[in-house]
């Protein structure tokens, strides 16, 4: 298997108040193409520092992060939101979908980004919709759907170039049962296309989907296993109602 | 209850810092720009009052070429002081290789009503002569500087001892020949021929409010002059004339006041507005743990109060400290000391302008949301997209760049924030315009004779740069804050792949597409002003004076510029801020 994403030695360290707070510790890891990792821990352990680093949205203290083989942690700002467009898709806990665009325009905007016809773009995001079924909020402001919603949303703007990695930053820590069952589906669809599912998530029963979970504690890696495949992700989240 | 309330309203000043900021800096500005205007209209009157004081003015002043008259004067009922009648001739003099006419004036050993009043040099002219200030600056001359006079026996040479101004010698040129005040002696040198001198006589009276009509009574007592060469004046005309000189700067000073105050207010209402509708949820929060619509008002009223008085206390010693900067030539204009006191109660005055200001600024935001449901107050400051409507079916037809399209979606978005600021530039641009139709009114070639002085210029310059600094601050204000609140929107729209150059050119193109508009709006506007305040002063605005249009032609290229400036830098900091920074911004 070929390592699509890898962290070498990442560290890095806060100040805070005069204080150096080290939030990630010399972490090492390597995910391959088409794997879906859970990365669990409790708060404080450095599991969101990890994602930001990994899509480039922070600069570590020491350590390297590569993508399909590139070296991107020296890249610039520049560099950085280039590469994103197209080979990395975010999720955020709290969507962080524009407020200013409708549904359909947050989904667009990534494809226009990539240089995609405005034609083309809309018609990729309208299909995307339809899957995500909120092709009938498609004119609809953000601030009006649901969490849920929202959050699909959120999966189909990340989604939209199919990037090669996904990372999502518990994508369901503001859901309820039906809507994390809705996005983990999504997860799985995306899965199932063969991108690679990078998830922060302090819920057992989502990591569960996971093909391996990373588990952190004070900035370092305490553990790290695959788990069995078979089960499908709707199987998993068989949460029997609300959690 | 209060002593909460007023806590609430300091956490909110310190926790919005970068507003409070702005906010107490435009306030100062508005409270600055009081206090010049209120010192420097001062300047047109109280100058002359101590002048008149100094000089122990006279009442009713008489000139005839009669001295029967003078004298006749000087013995009518209600004359409490007289004084001798003192002579004038008018001379030929060459000052500086140019011919120059002058009027003498040959002072008695001891005058003592409407004595000149020195302002530099010798008082008493002894065997040379003290020229009257004006005319010595306008001819480039002052003390130790020489002129001849011509008399029958031949030039006579004085050297310039002394300058005085006096509350009855209106401004040189207006008042054209210019005065000079030589000995008794001096002046029968220079014209020993008593048929062809003047005489004045200076009365005070019993009671000087009765002056006009003490000069009518004497007019009417006298007996007809055949030559009509009497003029008899009052304390009042003597002031009225001698004002007339300051009254340009005054109306000069009267309208870069309400034009600065126009721009100064609409942004503070801009940024009051933006404070309180970046703290909606906060409103809605304090709605939900029990504060009723009063208190909430209060909470914002108060912060309101402290950053008026805050304002007014930075803004008054700035005020203070400029005013007798843009006083002193307009002040040279006066028959007055160009030094001007400061007046604590200007304070007072900034104080009830500004402060009001900002307390009804801060009601007319919050009252909405205070009527409205606890949820639909922290619902209240979220934007939400255009996608129906006239404007936003034009912006979809026009295929703008992905960048400036995201900016001007986003300015649509937030209708209020984008009709303030547009009307904040508009203003700006209105000023600015009526500001250059004002300058082409003064402006005359050099060489050529006008009635405006030559100092009122400066002081229009002087204006102008305080109102180019307070409309640059005002944009910088604005704009910082508009990039500001969008942090979040900005550290998104990095993670979906903007870079931030293309952040950067979304915020700029969008600002300047914006102001551009609002420039090409201000342009009849401005002219509309500048028509207005003609009307307003003038009574009509025949012959009015209009700046080329090129200048005016300039407006909507140079105010987007400014804009954009002034967008850029707030921009590229936002765009350097590290995605995960950004979208933790509330």
């Amino acid at each position: 298997m070929t390592p699509v994403l890898e962290a070498r030695a990442l560290a890095k360290t806060y100040v805070s108040g005069g204080a150096h707070v080290r939030a990630l510790d010399g972490v090492d890891m390597t995910v391959e193409r088409g794997e879906f990792v859970a990365i669990m821990g409790p708060s404080g352990c450095g599991k969101s520092t990890l994602l930001n680093l990994l899509a480039g949205f922070d600069r570590p203290s020491t350590g390297e992060v590569w993508l399909g083989g590139q070296r991107i942690d020296g890249l610039s700002e520049a560099a950085l939101a280039r590469l994103r467009r197209r080979r990395i898709g975010f999720v955020f806990q709290f969507f962080n979908l524009l407020p200013t665009l409708s549904v359909r325009e947050n989904v667009e905007l990534p494809l226009l980004l990539a240089g995609k016809h405005r034609r083309a773009a809309r018609r990729t995001a309208s299909i995307l919709l339809d899957e995500l079924g909120i092709a009938e909020r498609r004119n609809t402001a953000p601030a009006l759907l649901s969490g849920g919603q929202q959050q699909r949303v959120a999966l189909a703007r990340a989604m939209a170039n199919s990037p090669d990695v996904v990372l999502a930053d518990e994508p369901t820590g503001n859901l309820d049962s039906d809507a994390t069952r809705a996005v983990m589906e999504l997860l799985g669809r995306a899965r199932g296309r063969g991108q690679t599912l990078l998830l922060v998530t302090h819920d057992a029963r989502v990591a569960a989907a996971a093909d391996r979970i990373v588990r952190l504690r004070d900035g370092r890696i305490v553990a790290d296993g695959r788990l069995e495949p078979a089960r499908s992700v709707p199987d998993l989240l068989d949460l029997g109602g609300d959690t | 209850m209060t002593a909460t309330l007023l806590k609430l309203a300091f956490a909110g000043l310190r926790a919005r810092l970068l507003a409070t900021t702005l906010t107490i800096v435009i306030g100062a500005a508005a409270a600055a720009t009081l206090v010049i205007a209120l010192e420097v209209r001062a300047t047109g009157v109280d100058p002359w009052q101590r002048t008149f004081d100094a000089a122990h003015g006279a009442h009713v002043l008489m000139t005839s070429s009669s001295l029967a008259d003078a004298q006749a004067v000087a013995r009518l009922p209600g004359v409490a002081e007289r004084d001798d009648p003192v002579p004038s001739a008018l001379g030929q003099s060459t000052i500086g290789g140019h011919a120059e006419p002058v009027i003498l004036a040959g002072l008695g050993t001891r005058p003592t009503i409407n004595v000149p009043v020195r302002i530099d040099g010798a008082t008493q002219p002894g065997a040379g002569v003290v020229l009257e200030r004006s005319f010595a600056d306008a001819m480039h001359i002052g003390v130790g500087s020489m002129i001849a006079v011509a008399a029958p026996t031949g030039t006579v040479r004085l050297t310039v001892v002394g300058t005085a101004i006096s509350p009855s010698q209106a401004r040189y040129p207006r008042s054209n020949p210019g005065v000079g005040w030589v000995s008794r002696d001096t002046l029968q040198r220079i014209q020993p021929d008593q048929q062809r001198w003047s005489w004045s006589e200076a009365v005070r009276l019993t009671d000087p409010a009765t002056a006009p009509r003490f000069a009518e009574a004497a007019a009417a007592a006298l007996p007809p002059a055949p030559d009509g060469g009497r003029t008899i004046v009052s304390w009042q005309d003597q002031r009225d004339v001698a004002l007339m000189d300051s009254q340009p700067i005054i109306v000069v000073v009267g309208m870069f006041t309400i034009l600065l105050l126009t721009v100064v207010f609409a942004v503070i209402g801009i940024l009051t507005a933006a404070r309180v509708a970046a703290q909606y949820r906060d409103i809605g929060l304090l709605k939900a743990i029990g504060l009723t619509p009063r208190q909430v008002s209060a909470v914002f009223l108060g912060e309101a109060g402290a950053l008026g008085l805050a304002a007014v206390l930075v803004g008054y010693p700035v005020g203070a400290v400029l005013a007798p900067r843009l006083a002193a030539p307009s002040a040279q204009t006066l028959v007055g000391s160009p030094t001007i006191a400061i007046q604590p109660w200007h304070a007072l005055v900034a104080s009830a302008i500004v402060v009001p200001v900002l307390l009804l600024s801060a009601y007319l935001a919050v009252r909405r949301t205070t009527r409205s449901t606890t949820l639909g107050a922290m619902l209240a400051g979220v934007p939400l997209p255009v996608t129906s409507g006239r404007i936003a079916r034009l912006i979809g037809r026009v295929r703008l760049p992905l960048t400036a399209a995201l900016g001007v979606r986003d300015l649509l978005a937030r209708r209020r924030r984008t009709f303030w600021t547009a009307t904040a530039v508009a203003v700006t641009g209105t000023v600015i315009v009526a500001t250059l139709q004002m300058r082409a009114a003064i402006d005359h070639p050099a060489g050529t004779v006008t009635d405006v002085p030559n100092e009122l210029s400066a002081l229009v310059y002087s204006l102008d740069v305080v109102l180019i600094v307070i409309a640059v601050t005002s944009l910088v204000a604005v704009m910082l804050l508009s990039v500001r609140e969008r942090l979040r929107d900005l550290g998104v729209l990095k993670a979906i792949g903007l870079t931030p150059h293309q952040i950067t050119s979304s915020l700029v193109s969008a600002n300047a597409l914006l102001s551009a508009a609002a420039g090409l709006l201000s342009i009849p506007l401005g002219i509309g002003l500048y028509l207005a305040v003609l009307n307003m002063t003038n009574g009509t605005t025949r012959g009015a004076v209009f700046a080329p249009w090129w200048h005016v032609a300039l407006i909507p290229f140079a105010v987007p510029a400014v804009v954009a400036a002034a967008t850029s830098l707030p921009a590229r900091v936002a765009a350097a801020i590290p995605v995960n920074q950004a979208i933790r911004y509330e």
